[in-house]
């Protein structure tokens, strides 16, 4: 078979790609050159005032506390999904299959559902409360909800399964040969982990922290339902804009600020994975 | 693989084409809307044409109404819901077509100017009679034309007695010592920065910029006091979260409805002033069963109906027969109550000008960012 032949394979996707997220994103560029009507439509044109809005300076703490959320949610991801992954593939055995199945399982519900059972599970009066109150563990009811760390929180149950996966996969990846070498060189545990598993499942680390921290940074559903007066991402800011203000050119423009500052993130990442798959090709 | 890479080039090329073809569409076609459509829309006949499909805000009809017309008349009846009225103008912008909608009076006006919204002929209503004289020629819509009045409301305070004992019947109550971080705000630009207006004695709709940056400033002294922005009351204060609430009438018959002891549950309006409000049923010009949803219309009207409904949506309906259902539900809180007779002397929002509105918006991103 000749490569021009399994390009042909490329086709159903890149038109997947081309219809469902350079054409919208195209519409989007569109429609941040526009302005907003009397009836909330757009008017288009060629108006780049939008963009001077969307980098006013008072803009800067909300995107400054996304990204903020955002990394916090991915470490804690990191340290709560890696040992997950790890037990998973080196003592899951037969089960292994089942237990990621298990760690998917709440992902057939929606976010926002989910979302919505913390705020009663987590209320001052709710179920979590009650049993901290009851049992003594806290003289009164403790206030989860409406703080950063329950936007946190909600972020990091939402998108936990995006660190284990990728994680969990470098993981089974792995050849346990190279654990026992290890070991044979007279590496200590600790040693033979980071010389020897923490280096080969780097790849799946990065990709996980970049599918957390991306959709988190954009999130809006936690801030709005778990959040308090100070907890306001840019998500939430996007979402005004058409929802709230009607005003989708502004939106819009906010949209792809937040993209092209997310990009120069991606760019790092790019970079990360090729100058890793190529010291792995050198092995 | 320099034939690779010329592939490679090929298929790029190939796509910038496409892809660029797709955007003159989109330039043409899809998107919002720039230019009103004004369409003359005959009434339709109350008779069933197809199943419903109704667009309306969460637990704001009773199920067990809209059970009953699906059996009598042999419909599929479904609800989609919207959480603002941008949010529905956006769906209806972007050309979803749906037969029933429930928007508020000023956005009645906004939807009649571009020509939105169906005729509707009261004549060939069986229950017409029952609407209040008051909606005969509102000020939203020229002759009752495209509307039928639903429910009333009325803005000010829920919150738990037990918690914090008795309110002072002022906007002031939303920076309470007794509530500090326990208070919450609408999530509504429109009923956030009102408060705010009326608090400080202003115009409830006011646009002098001068006014607005004091407004401001109490917003920002009232955040100090409070744990969150939310629109949903009524779970915040039955699971505790929230001792005081800016909150909606039937917020608190339906906070209570949920509770175990409704009785610690209070609402008050403000005396700086009452925000009032009313909204409607209406057809949309773009509905594919106006029939069915005329027919559904009649049978909301229904004084049996609209009883039923009432007790379980929590806010009074401008329909004869309905009085005695509401009076029920307000015998502890007289406050929840809103006749027409506040809704011509109380303060209404009214639809504001873009630049206008743009710098309300403006207004309240900046204290929330």
């Amino acid at each position: 078979m000749t490569s021009a032949f399994w390009q042909r394979f490329l086709y159903p996707g890149a038109l997947w790609l081309l219809l469902f997220f350079v054409v919208p994103f195209g519409i989007a560029v569109l429609i941040s050159l526009g302005a907003n009507n009397e009836f909330g439509g757009v008017t288009y044109g060629r108006n780049p005032s939008n963009y001077a809005d969307a980098l006013d300076p008072l803009f800067a703490p909300v995107l400054l506390r996304s990204l903020g959320y955002a990394a916090a949610t991915a470490a804690l991801c990191l340290l709560l999904g890696y040992p997950v992954a790890y037990c998973i593939a080196r003592f899951g055995g037969r089960r292994r299959n089942l237990l990621i199945a298990a760690i998917l399982a709440p992902f057939l519900i929606n976010y926002l559902v989910r979302t919505y059972a913390w705020v009663a599970l987590l209320s001052d009066e709710g179920l979590v409360n009650r049993v901290i109150v009851d049992s003594g563990v806290a003289g009164r009811p403790v206030g989860f909800l409406n703080t950063p760390w329950a936007v946190i929180g909600g972020l990091v149950y939402g998108y936990l399964g995006f660190m284990i996966l990728p994680i969990y996969a470098s993981l089974e990846r792995m050849d346990s040969a190279l654990i026992e070498a290890g070991k044979d060189l007279y590496g200590s545990p600790r040693q033979t982990f980071w010389h020897v598993t923490w280096p080969q499942t780097l790849p799946g680390v990065l990709a996980g922290t970049v599918l957390v921290f991306l959709p988190a940074v954009g999130d809006f559903v936690s801030a709005q339902l778990l959040g308090g007066p100070d907890t306001y991402m840019v998500g939430n800011l996007i979402q005004q804009q058409y929802f709230g203000a009607e005003n989708w050119p502004f939106g819009a423009a906010l949209t792809i600020v937040l993209m092209a500052f997310l990009a120069v993130f991606m760019l790092f990442y790019l970079r990360g994975a090729s100058s890793s798959a190529r010291r792995e090709a050198l092995v | 693989m320099t034939a690779d890479g010329m592939r490679r080039r090929d298929f790029l090329r190939g796509s910038a084409g496409l892809a660029a073809g797709a955007l003159v569409g989109a330039g043409c076609g899809v998107g919002p809307q720039s230019a009103p459509k004004v369409v003359a829309q005959k009434a339709a006949a109350p008779k069933v044409d197809g199943d419903l499909l109704i667009f309306n805000w969460t637990e704001y009809m009773n199920p067990k109404v809209i059970k009953g017309f699906a059996k009598q008349y042999g419909v599929k009846v479904t609800t989609s819901n919207f959480d603002s009225m941008p949010g529905m103008m956006a769906k209806l912008r972007s050309g979803n077509r749906y037969d029933l909608i429930f928007p508020t009076a000023d956005y009645v006006n906004r939807l009649n100017r571009q020509g939105q919204l169906r005729q509707l002929d009261r004549g060939v209503l069986r229950n017409s009679a029952g609407i209040y004289p008051f909606f005969d020629d509102p000020w939203y819509d020229k002759d009752s034309a495209h509307t039928v009045p639903y429910g009333m409301y009325t803005t000010g305070i829920a919150w738990r007695a037990d918690k914090v004992g008795e309110l002072r019947g002022s906007w002031n109550d939303l920076a309470l010592e007794a509530a500090r971080g326990r208070t919450f705000m609408l999530d509504d630009f429109q009923e956030a920065i009102g408060q705010a207006n009326l608090l400080n004695g202003f115009d409830l709709n006011t646009t002098d910029p001068a006014e607005l940056e004091r407004t401001k400033a109490t917003l920002e002294l009232q955040k100090e006091f409070l744990r969150g922005y939310s629109t949903n009351p009524a779970p915040n204060l039955v699971g505790g979260t929230a001792w005081v609430h800016h909150a909606w009438n039937g917020d608190v018959v339906n906070a209570r409805n949920q509770s175990k002891e409704p009785e610690n549950l209070k609402f008050q309006t403000c005396r700086e002033g009452i925000p009032v409000g009313s909204d409607c049923m209406a057809i949309p010009a773009n509905a594919r069963h106006p029939g069915t949803a005329t027919l559904f219309i009649d049978w909301i009207l229904d004084p049996e109906n609209a009883a039923e409904n009432v007790s379980w949506f929590g806010y009074p309906m401008p329909i004869k027969g309905t009085e005695d259902a509401f009076a029920e539900l307000a015998a502890d809180d007289p406050q929840i109550q809103i006749t027409t007779d506040d809704l011509a002397t109380g303060v209404q929002f009214r639809e504001l000008p873009v630049d206008d509105k743009a710098a309300w918006d403006r207004l309240w991103t900046e204290v929330k960012a």
